[in-house]
């Protein structure tokens, strides 16, 4: 299994891994330890501290919590080609789900222990995992950064962006990362946030009655200057003391 | 005979606002409270009220045109509208109240002499004071045609009572303004605005309150936009038949404030 170009693919799939070299990657699944899983069988629990990876070679797990009545309550569920737990091998958190085999399968199990192993003899290796994660945190930051700009603009009723953004926001559409979610998701709300706003100002400014007082004063001059209306103000005039005097 | 009869005029800065329906319903309105109402169509340029008391050209005779120019007698021109009223629901009402119609003519030729020639402020006048002699009325309403042109003018200064429709806009309040200085300018004694077509979702309170700021006038009415109104608009009266529907409660007030008039 040392040279499975299957098995090399589904490694460079796992985002840490996936700046690393074929030969890294080889060098990785070398140390791998392959293992049979049962149906029901509980991979890992919830606030363990986890020590390993599993990337899933065949059948199926579901990814579990437990909701506040204590029953489980399903989050995912992952098959071949998947890993699970990969924050274990460089971070000492604890499990943030469960994973249980719903099916006989196969997982190939990577632990912390081998795999800082691997490092300690392959300095490429950390390099590349750095740099990966270097690079990531460097576009996190970018996204987060024009989330901060924007919720300013926003605060000051500015949606400018909103048109020059469109690009960046369907960049980070390929980016799988949380931080280019949040800004999409980010970008969908204000645009909906701005379409209320404006329906809202849309209905206020109907409201605010306003009279343009030097036109009034214009158009009243325009029809009173007449002839005709300063006769019909004297008709008018003589007609309703006539109609007092009745 | 002394005339006491009240003339009210009905108008607004821009067409389309209600006037023809707010002033067929109002006028029936008040018949209904036990008046007797005449309704004058002055909108020579395009008259249409008839049609809101079911009425059709069949059935017109003389019209406000001939009087105008000698060829007719006040007494030739009213239609009993309580006499004429056919089967539809809500008109039918009006069987026991006493209401006559003073159409114009809609002829082409009619119409265009009587712009050429203007309508004689005296003569008109004349004509509007024997209407309410002769037919005893205490109320005549008067549908005008949009704007302010000499016509309006002429209605405008004659009434007793002028009620200014007015949709809740800046356009319609802006043209509002200047008619409210004109009515001012000419002594008409009793001024009310009335609201038509209100979008439900706002609230009528603050249009009333907004536009009577405005104004320094009341507001007798905020009556809200419905396309009730409008699927219902051939021949028979809105307020009649549906006494419910809530342009017709909100119409009813309007009708309340001119009977409380002096
Ligand atoms: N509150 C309302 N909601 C919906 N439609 C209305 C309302 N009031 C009147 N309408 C409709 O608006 C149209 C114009 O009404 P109407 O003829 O009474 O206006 P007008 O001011 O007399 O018009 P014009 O200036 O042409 O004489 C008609 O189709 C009528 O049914
Ligand atoms: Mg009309």
């Amino acid at each position: 299994m040392t040279t499975d170009v299957e098995l090399i693919e589904q490694l460079k799939n796992i985002a840490i891994f996936s700046g690393l070299s074929d030969e890294a990657l080889a060098a990785i699944a070398q140390h791998a330890s392959k293992r049979k899983v049962a149906a029901g069988d509980v991979l890992m629990r919830k606030g363990d501290p986890g020590d390993s990876l599993f990337l899933i070679h065949e059948g199926w797990l579901k990814i579990v919590t437990v909701d506040s009545k204590g029953d489980e309550l399903i989050l995912n569920k992952c098959g071949p080609g998947e890993a699970i737990g990969e924050m274990a091998l460089l971070d000492r958190g604890p499990r943030s789900a469960g994973a249980v085999a719903l099916e006989d399968g196969e997982v190939l199990e990577l632990s912390r222990a081998t795999f800082e192993n691997i490092l300690d003899h392959r300095p490429d290796v950390a390099l590349g995992i750095i740099r990966k994660y270097s690079t990531r945190l460097r576009f996190a930051t970018t996204y987060i950064e024009r989330a901060i700009d924007w919720a300013q603009k926003i605060a000051e009723g500015d949606y400018s962006f909103i048109d020059q953004s469109q690009s960046l926001v369907n960049a980070a559409g390929d980016d799988d990362s949380k931080a280019a979610q949040l800004l999409s998701a980010f970008f969908t709300m204000v645009r909906k946030v701005k379409e209320r706003e404006d329906t809202l100002k849309r209905q206020l400014e109907k409201l605010t009655f306003e009279i343009d007082q030097t036109r009034r004063k214009q158009e009243f001059e325009e029809i009173t200057s007449t002839e005709f209306y300063s006769n019909l103000k004297e008709q008018a005039k003589t007609l309703r003391l006539k109609r007092v005097q009745k | 005979m002394s005339s006491t009869g009240k003339i009210v005029s009905i108008h607004s800065f821009r067409g389309g606002t209600g006037k023809s329906n707010t002033t067929a319903n109002l006028a029936a309105q008040v018949a209904l409270a036990g008046k007797r109402v005449g309704v004058v169509d002055t909108d020579i340029q395009s008259p249409g009220i008839h049609v809101l008391f079911g009425l059709d050209e069949s059935k017109m005779g003389k019209t406000m045109n001939d009087f105008l120019h000698d060829k007719a007698t006040i007494r030739e021109i009213g239609l009993p509208i309580h006499e004429l009223v056919g089967g539809a629901e809500g008109l039918s009402k009006l069987k026991n109240a006493h209401i006559w119609l003073f159409p114009s003519s809609i002829k082409g030729r009619d119409i265009s002499q009587i712009l050429k020639e203007g309508i004689d402020f005296n003569k008109l006048n004349e004509g509007l004071q024997t209407t309410i002699t002769e037919f005893d009325l205490d109320y005549l309403f008067i549908d005008t045609h949009p704007g302010l042109n000499e016509e309006t003018l002429l209605s405008i200064a004659t009434s007793d009572i002028l009620i200014i429709i007015l949709r809740p806009d800046n356009q319609d309040l802006q043209g509002t303004s200047v008619t409210v200085d004109i009515a001012r300018s000419l002594d008409v004694p009793n001024l009310l605005l009335m609201v038509n077509k209100a979008l439900p979702k706002y609230d009528p309170v603050e249009i009333k309150k907004g536009i009577e700021e405005q104004f320094g006038a009341p507001v007798a009415g905020v009556l809200p936009l419905s396309f009730d109104i409008a699927d219902n608009a051939s021949s028979d009266l809105f307020s009649l038949r549906y006494p419910d529907h809530p342009w017709s409660q909100e119409l009813r007030k309007v009708a309340r404030a001119v009977l409380s008039l002096e």
